[in-house]
C-alpha cells in the first residue's frame, strides 16, 4: 500500500474530512466487536456465559416474587449450531417489556439501585442473545407467562445493532404448561469444550443457592440438584448511597436533582445513615473546609497590662458613664469566661452585653457602638492596638500573640527543641498572624479566619525561616503537630453553609462538601440491602453437594467498601469422598453467582493462597499458595456493588478492604477446621495407642497369669485408665425376688463429659435412682440418663428389675474412641 | 549356689509377675519402680562406705506403647528366667537377647542387647536378686589373676585347687563368671594391684613383680567385669589385702578406678557386694606426667569433657581427686601407663611402682 505523506496545512479540509468519518457507536454494536469483554471469546465459553447469564436472570427475577427457584436448562446438538434452552418459573415478563429484557444491551433494573443481586448492568442476557445471533444468524425465541394470564406470549427477536433496540420477527401467543416463568431459546455456535465449568457453575450455584432447584441436561449427562431448604434468601431493600462512597461529579449531579433547599436537607434525604446529628458534623467539617476556622486567643490574665474594661469605655461614647461601665464591665467578664477567644465569640458576648445593658439601664447600644466594642476589644486581645502595633511590636516586651503561640508550639514539639528555636518560630508565625491585619481586602483578615491548609503554609513558613536564619531543623512532623495544635484550638465559625442552590455548580465549594461527608464519622450502611446466605444455608449447601467429613462456615459483619456495604462469607469442607491428591478446590462466588473463569487474576483466590494454611492443619507445599488435600473453601461476597475486574464479571478486583474481609471469614471457617484436625489427629493416634496397646496388655495379662498359675486378670478397667477413656460398666447383683442395676460412669479424660446413656430393658425398671427417665415402647422400656461426669470422677444409675430381665447399653456423647462399655 | 537360694530367686521373679497381675485386677495401671541409673541420683553410704542409689525413681508403666512394650518384654524375661532356674540351667546375656527372637510375640523381643541388659538390671533391681543368682552369665570377660595365692574352685567338672603363680602358665588364673564358687585356701601375698591394660600387666609378669614384691596381679581388662571387682572385694575382704590400682593417666582410666573403689553408677545396687572403698590409686597420676617427665599426648575435646563430668561426679568430690583433674585440665596432657617404657623396660618395677607404693605406705 502506498502511504502519502501530508503535512498539516497542505490540505486545509483534512480535520473536516476527518470529522465526516466520525460517528457515535451503539453499544450493541462496540460489543458486537468486543464480546470478550462480556466473557464471549470462545465457542466453548460463549456457552457458559450464557448459560450462566440466563440463569443468574432467572434466579433474581424468581427470588425478587418470592418464588423458590425452579430452574431447567438444557443444551443440545442443533446441527453446525449447540441449542440452549433456560426455563424458569418466575414471574414472567410483560408483552411490553419481555423485548427491551432481551433485545437492548444496557436495559436493567438494577444499574441505579444500590442493592445487591446478581445482575447489575442490564447487558448480560441481551448480549448472549446478541453472541447467538452474531454466530448462528438465528433469532432468539422467547416465551413468558406471566402469573393468571391465560396464555403465553412468544416472540422471535434479534437485535438491531445499529441503535440497539430489539427487531421482533415473531410475536404471537401461545400455551404453556408453566403457569408462569419464561423460557429462552438461544442457537449459537459452541462446543462443549467448557463442560468442566458449565458442570461447575451449576453445581456452585446450588451450593450457594440452596432454595433452588436446578436441572442441567446436556449432550451427555443429566443432573438434578434439590433444595436444601424452603427459605428463600432475605428480601433486600434498595439503600440511598452512602456518604463515604459517592464521587465529586455524582454529588454535583445529586445537588441539580435534589428537592432539598438546605445542605443540611440534602445530606440527610440523599444519603443513608445521615440523620440531623451527622449533618450537623458534616456540616461543621464543610464550614471548617470552606470557611475555614477562626483562632481563638486567650483572654489577657490578670498580670497583663490589658484593660479590656477602658477599652470598651474609650471606644464608647454618650452612653452614660454608669451603662457604659456597666456595658464594658459585662464585656470584660464575658471574654474572661472563655478559654480562649475568637471572634465571632466575642462578637456574641458583646450582643450579649449589650441586650443586657440595654434592658437594665434603658440604654440603646446600637450596632455602631457595639462594633467599635468589639474593635477595641478584639485589638487589644490580638495585641494589635494602634500604639503599639505590630510594626514596631519589637519594643513592647512581647506580643500577646507570640506567647500564646509559643505556649502552643512547644507543647507540640519535641522536648530536644530548645526554648530559643520555638520562641523564634513563635514569634515569626505571630508576625504572619499580624500580617493577616494588612492583607487582602480593605479590612484585612482581622478575624484570624484560616483554612487549615493557610494555616499550615503560615507554619512552613515560619518554620522554613526558623531554619534558614537559626541554623535548626524544623522537620515535617514538627510542622504538623503545630499545625494541629493550633487548628485544635481555633473555632469552627457560626456561619451559614451556602443553600443548595448556591452550591449547585460551585465546583469547589462541592468539593469541600465531599471532602467533609468524607471526614465525618458516619455509621456503616445498613445491611438489609445485602442477603448474605447465612452460615447454616452454606453448611447445608456444601454439604448437598460434597460428601465431606467436616464443613465449617462464617459469615462476617458488614464492612463498607466506597459507600456499598459488602458482607464475605466463607465455607470449608473436608475429607470424605473430596479428592485427597492435589491441590484443593477454591469456589468462587460474588452476589451468589459462581465465578468460574479468570481464577488467577480474583482477589479471593489471591487471599487463600496468601494464608498459612499450615498454621490450620492442611498441607502447603513451599508455605503458601493453595493448600493440598481433600478440602473445599469457598468464598462469597456479597456487595451493592460487587467490584470486579471487567464486565465479563469473572473475577473480583483487589479492593484492600474486601481483601481484609475474605481473610478473616476465610481464617474464621480455618479456626474450625483447625480444631478439628487436632482433635482429628489426636484421635487417630489414640486409636493407634488403643491398638497396639489392646494388643499387648491382654498378652502381658495372659503371661503374667501363666507364669503366677492364675486365672487371667481383668484388663478392661486398666485400659480404661490408660486410655484416660470414659468406662460405662454395668452391674448386676440378685436382690430380693429381682436384680439391682448399677450402670457406672468412671470418667478417667481430662475433661468433663457429657454422655447420653439409654439402657433398653426388657422388663420395667422400678426403684429408679435421680436425673434418669423411662418410657416404654412395644413392650421395652428405654432408661434415659445424660449425666455430666467431671474428670476423673464417676457418677452411677440405678435401679431394680425382676429376675429375668434383659439390658442392651447405648451410649452417646463420647467419641467411641475414648469409650470402654462393659455389660 | 544353693537350692535354695534357686529357689528364693524364682520364687522373688513370680512375685513380681504377680505384682503385676494384682495391678491389673485392681483396674490400675501396670507398673514398676526402679530407682533412676544416672550419676546425679546417687549417693554415699556412709554406714557401707559406697555409693548407693537416690531417692530418684523411674516409672516403668503401661500407660504409654514404649512403656507397656517394656513391661511385657519385663514378664516374658521373668518367665524366662524362672524356667532356667527351675531347670537350674544358665544363660548369658546375649543370649537372652538372641533368644527372646524365639518367643512367639514380636512385641516382646529385644531390639538390642543394650535394651535386655538394661532389663536385667531392672529385675535385679526390683527383686533384689543380683544376676548371678538368675543364673545369668555376662560375656567371659577374660580377666586374670598372677601371684602368690592358692584356692579352690567349684567347676562343673568337680572341685579344683589351684595355685595362680605355680599351676598356672604365663596368661595366669582366669576369673569365673561367678567368683562365689571360689574358696581362698592360703596367700603369701602382700598386696593386690590391679592392672589396666594387658601390656602392662605381661610386663610386670615377665619383670616377676608378683614373685619380688608378693603382689596379687589383677588384670583388669579395661572396665573390670562385676566378677573382677567382685574377687578383688573377697580377697581384700577375706585375706586382709590391701588393693592398688594402676591405670594410664586419663580420664576414662579414673572411672575404671572409680568402679573398683567406689561402685558403678549402672550396678549401684550392688556396691556392697562389688565395690572396694580402700582401693588405693597408684597411676598415671597427672602429677607424674611432670615428675617422671613421661611422653604425652594431648587432651581432646572429649578427654576435657571426661574430666569436667568426673569434676561434678559425687564419686569424684574428694581432695584428691579435684587437685588431680584440676592438675590435669592445667596441663593439658595424658600418658598412658606404657608411656614409662620411655626411661628403659625395667623403669616401672624398679623406680617407679616401688617408689609409688612406698609414697602409699602399702611397702
Amino acid at each position: 500500500m502506498t502511504s502519502f505523506q501530508s503535512t498539516l496545512g497542505d490540505e486545509p479540509g483534512i480535520a473536516e474530512e476527518l470529522a465526516e468519518s466520525q460517528q457515535s457507536i451503539s453499544i450493541a454494536e462496540f460489543f458486537e466487536k468486543n464480546k470478550h469483554m462480556l466473557g464471549f471469546d470462545s465457542g466453548a465459553r460463549g456457552l457458559v456465559t450464557a448459560v450462566k447469564e440466563a440463569v443468574d436472570n432467572a434466579l433474581d427475577a424468581a427470588e425478587e416474587s418470592g418464588i423458590l427457584p425452579d430452574i431447567y436448562v438444557e443444551i443440545e446438538e442443533a446441527g453446525d449450531y449447540y441449542r440452549l434452552i433456560v426455563e424458569d418459573n418466575g414471574p414472567g415478563l410483560t408483552k411490553e417489556s419481555l423485548p427491551k429484557v432481551f433485545g437492548k444491551l444496557l436495559y436493567g433494573s438494577r444499574f441505579h439501585a444500590r442493592e445487591q443481586s446478581r445482575g447489575q448492568q442490564g447487558i448480560g442476557i441481551s448480549a448472549a442473545v446478541l453472541y447467538s445471533q452474531l454466530t448462528s444468524g438465528k433469532p432468539a425465541k422467547i416465551t413468558s407467562r406471566t402469573q393468571g394470564s391465560e396464555e403465553a406470549e412468544y416472540f422471535e427477536l434479534i437485535i438491531d445493532t445499529d441503535d440497539n433496540e430489539p427487531e421482533i420477527s415473531v410475536e404471537e401467543t401461545t400455551t404453556w404448561d408453566r403457569p408462569h416463568g419464561t423460557r429462552i431459546e438461544l442457537e449459537m455456535e459452541a462446543n462443549m469444550r467448557a463442560r468442566q465449568q458449565l458442570h461447575d457453575y451449576i453445581k456452585h450455584t446450588a451450593v450457594v443457592n440452596p432454595h433452588a432447584r436446578l436441572e442441567l441436561r446436556e449432550p451427555q449427562e443429566h443432573f438434578k440438584f434439590e433444595r436444601a431448604t424452603d427459605q428463600l434468601p432475605a428480601e433486600t431493600e434498595e439503600i440511598r448511597p452512602h456518604p463515604h462512597g459517592v464521587e465529586l461529579g455524582t454529588v454535583m449531579k445529586m445537588l441539580t436533582a435534589t428537592d432539598s433547599q438546605t445542605v443540611s436537607g440534602f445530606v440527610q434525604e440523599e444519603f443513608t445513615r445521615v440523620g440531623k446529628k451527622t449533618a450537623d458534623s458534616i456540616i461543621d467539617e464543610f464550614r471548617d473546609r470552606h470557611y475555614g476556622r477562626e483562632m481563638r486567643w486567650r483572654p489577657p490574665a490578670s498580670h497583663e497590662n490589658v484593660d479590656l474594661h477602658a477599652a470598651v469605655e474609650d471606644a464608647t461614647a454618650n452612653k452614660g458613664a454608669e451603662a457604659t461601665a456597666a456595658f464594658a464591665q459585662s464585656i470584660a467578664d464575658g471574654v474572661d469566661d472563655y478559654d480562649r477567644i475568637a471572634y465571632h465569640e466575642l462578637l456574641e458576648t458583646v450582643e450579649s452585653a449589650a441586650e443586657a445593658v440595654e434592658d437594665d439601664h434603658g440604654t440603646t447600644f446600637g450596632d455602631t457602638v457595639r462594633e467599635n466594642a468589639v474593635e477595641a476589644v478584639w485589638l487589644e486581645l490580638i495585641d494589635a492596638v494602634e500604639t503599639e502595633s505590630v510594626d514596631d511590636g519589637g519594643a513592647d516586651d512581647e506580643s500577646r500573640l507570640v506567647a500564646d503561640l509559643y505556649d502552643l508550639a512547644d507543647e507540640a514539639t519535641s522536648t530536644r527543641k530548645d526554648d530559643e528555636t520555638i520562641h523564634a518560630f513563635a514569634d515569626r508565625l505571630g508576625a504572619a498572624f499580624g500580617d493577616e491585619l494588612a492583607a487582602g481586602d480593605d479590612e484585612g483578615n482581622v478575624r484570624h479566619r484560616l483554612t487549615r491548609t493557610r494555616l499550615r503554609a503560615f507554619v512552613d513558613r515560619a518554620a522554613d525561616l526558623t531554619e534558614e536564619y537559626d541554623d535548626v531543623s524544623f522537620g515535617e512532623t514538627a510542622r504538623e503537630n503545630v499545625t494541629d495544635a493550633i487548628w485544635d484550638v481555633m473555632a469552627t465559625v457560626p456561619d451559614d453553609p451556602p443553600l443548595v442552590r448556591e452550591l449547585n455548580g460551585d465546583r469547589d465549594a462541592t468539593s469541600d462538601l465531599v471532602d467533609a461527608m468524607r471526614a465525618t464519622d458516619i455509621m456503616a450502611p445498613p445491611t438489609r440491602c445485602l442477603s448474605p446466605i447465612s452460615e447454616d444455608l452454606i453448611t447445608a449447601g456444601l454439604e448437598k453437594e460434597f460428601d465431606a467429613d467436616f464443613y465449617a462456615s462464617a459469615t462476617r459483619d458488614a464492612g463498607v467498601s466506597g459507600g456499598d456495604p459488602f458482607i464475605v462469607e466463607a465455607g470449608i469442607a473436608y475429607g470424605g469422598d473430596l479428592p485427597a491428591e492435589g491441590s484443593g478446590e477454591v469456589m468462587r462466588f460474588a452476589n451468589r453467582v459462581p465465578l468460574v473463569y479468570q481464577r488467577g487474576a480474583c482477589a479471593t483466590t489471591d487471599v487463600v493462597k496468601s494464608i498459612g494454611w499450615r498454621n490450620y492443619g492442611l498441607d502447603q507445599p513451599g508455605g503458601s499458595g493453595l493448600p493440598n488435600g481433600p478440602v473445599v473453601i469457598m468464598v462469597h461476597v456479597a456487595s451493592t456493588n460487587v467490584p470486579f475486574t471487567s464486565e465479563s464479571k469473572d473475577a473480583v478486583a483487589n479492593v484492600p478492604e474486601i481483601e481484609d474481609e475474605i481473610e478473616l471469614a476465610i481464617r474464621e471457617a480455618a479456626r474450625d477446621l483447625k480444631s478439628y484436625l487436632n482433635k482429628r489427629r489426636s484421635m487417630q493416634q489414640r486409636r493407634k495407642k488403643q491398638n497396639v496397646l489392646g494388643k499387648i496388655l491382654p498378652e502381658m495379662a495372659e503371661k503374667v497369669a501363666e507364669v503366677t498359675d492364675r486365672d487371667e486378670p481383668d484388663i478392661d478397667d486398666a485400659i480404661a485408665r490408660i486410655m484416660n477413656n470414659v468406662l460405662v460398666e454395668r452391674n448386676v447383683e440378685a436382690n430380693g425376688d429381682g436384680r439391682a442395676v448399677s450402670v457406672v460412669v468412671e470418667n478417667n479424660s481430662g475433661t468433663n463429659e457429657n454422655l447420653e446413656i439409654t439402657d433398653i430393658v426388657s422388663a420395667e425398671p422400678t426403684a429408679l435412682s435421680d436425673g434418669a427417665t423411662v418410657v416404654e415402647m412395644d413392650g421395652e422400656w428405654f432408661v434415659k440418663w445424660e449425666p455430666e461426669v467431671p474428670s476423673d470422677d464417676e457418677a452411677a444409675l440405678e435401679y431394680e428389675v425382676p429376675d429375668d430381665a434383659t439390658f442392651d447399653l447405648d451410649v452417646k456423647g463420647v467419641e467411641s474412641e475414648k469409650l470402654t462399655v462393659n455389660q | 549356689m544353693s537350692a535354695d537360694d534357686t529357689q528364693e530367686a524364682r520364687e522373688q521373679l513370680i512375685d513380681l509377675a504377680a505384682q503385676f497381675y494384682d495391678q491389673f485386677e485392681l483396674g490400675e495401671i501396670p507398673h514398676m519402680s526402679v530407682p533412676t541409673r544416672t550419676k546425679n541420683n546417687i549417693e554415699y553410704d556412709e554406714d557401707k562406705d559406697v555409693w548407693v542409689y537416690g531417692d530418684r525413681e523411674s516409672t516403668r508403666s503401661a500407660n504409654s506403647v514404649q512403656g507397656a512394650r517394656k513391661l511385657l518384654k519385663a514378664v516374658y524375661t521373668i518367665e524366662f528366667l524362672a524356667d532356667q532356674l527351675e531347670e537350674d540351667r544358665s544363660s548369658t546375656l546375649r543370649e537372652l537377647y538372641y533368644l527372646s527372637e524365639s518367643w512367639d510375640n514380636e512385641e516382646a523381643q529385644f531390639s538390642s542387647q543394650d535394651e535386655s541388659n538394661n532389663l536385667v538390671e531392672d529385675l535385679e533391681i526390683v527383686s533384689g536378686v543380683t544376676r548371678e543368682d538368675f543364673h545369668m552369665r555376662p560375656e567371659e570377660s577374660g580377666a586374670t589373676i598372677m601371684g602368690p595365692l592358692h584356692l579352690r574352685e567349684q567347676t562343673r567338672r568337680g572341685e579344683r585347687e589351684i595355685h595362680c603363680q605355680e599351676d598356672v602358665g604365663e596368661g595366669g588364673y582366669q576369673i569365673p563368671n561367678n567368683p562365689d564358687t571360689i574358696e581362698f585356701l592360703g596367700s603369701d601375698a602382700d598386696f593386690i594391684l590391679a592392672v589396666e591394660t594387658g601390656g602392662m600387666r605381661d610386663r610386670l609378669v615377665e619383670n616377676g613383680f608378683d614373685e619380688e614384691f608378693n603382689a596379687l596381679i589383677v588384670h583388669l581388662k579395661g572396665q573390670p567385669a562385676r566378677a573382677t571387682r567382685r574377687i578383688t572385694k573377697r580377697l581384700h575382704d577375706e585375706l586382709d589385702l590391701p588393693v592398688t590400682v594402676f591405670t594410664d593417666g586419663d580420664p576414662w582410666s579414673y572411672r575404671i578406678y572409680g568402679s573398683v573403689a567406689y561402685g558403678s553408677i549402672k550396678s549401684a545396687h550392688l556396691s556392697e557386694y562389688l565395690a572396694t572403698p580402700e582401693a588405693d590409686f597408684i597411676g598415671i597420676q597427672p602429677a607424674d606426667i611432670v615428675e617422671y617427665d613421661l611422653p604425652s599426648d594431648p587432651l581432646s575435646d572429649s578427654d576435657i569433657n571426661a574430666l569436667e563430668s568426673e569434676l561434678e561426679d559425687p564419686r569424684f568430690q574428694t581432695d584428691y581427686w579435684e587437685e588431680q583433674i584440676e592438675l590435669q585440665l592445667d596441663l593439658g596432657k595424658k600418658s598412658e601407663q606404657q608411656s614409662l617404657a620411655a626411661r628403659g623396660l625395667d623403669f616401672v618395677t624398679d623406680t617407679y611402682l616401688p617408689e609409688r607404693l612406698g609414697e602409699m605406705g602399702v611397702l
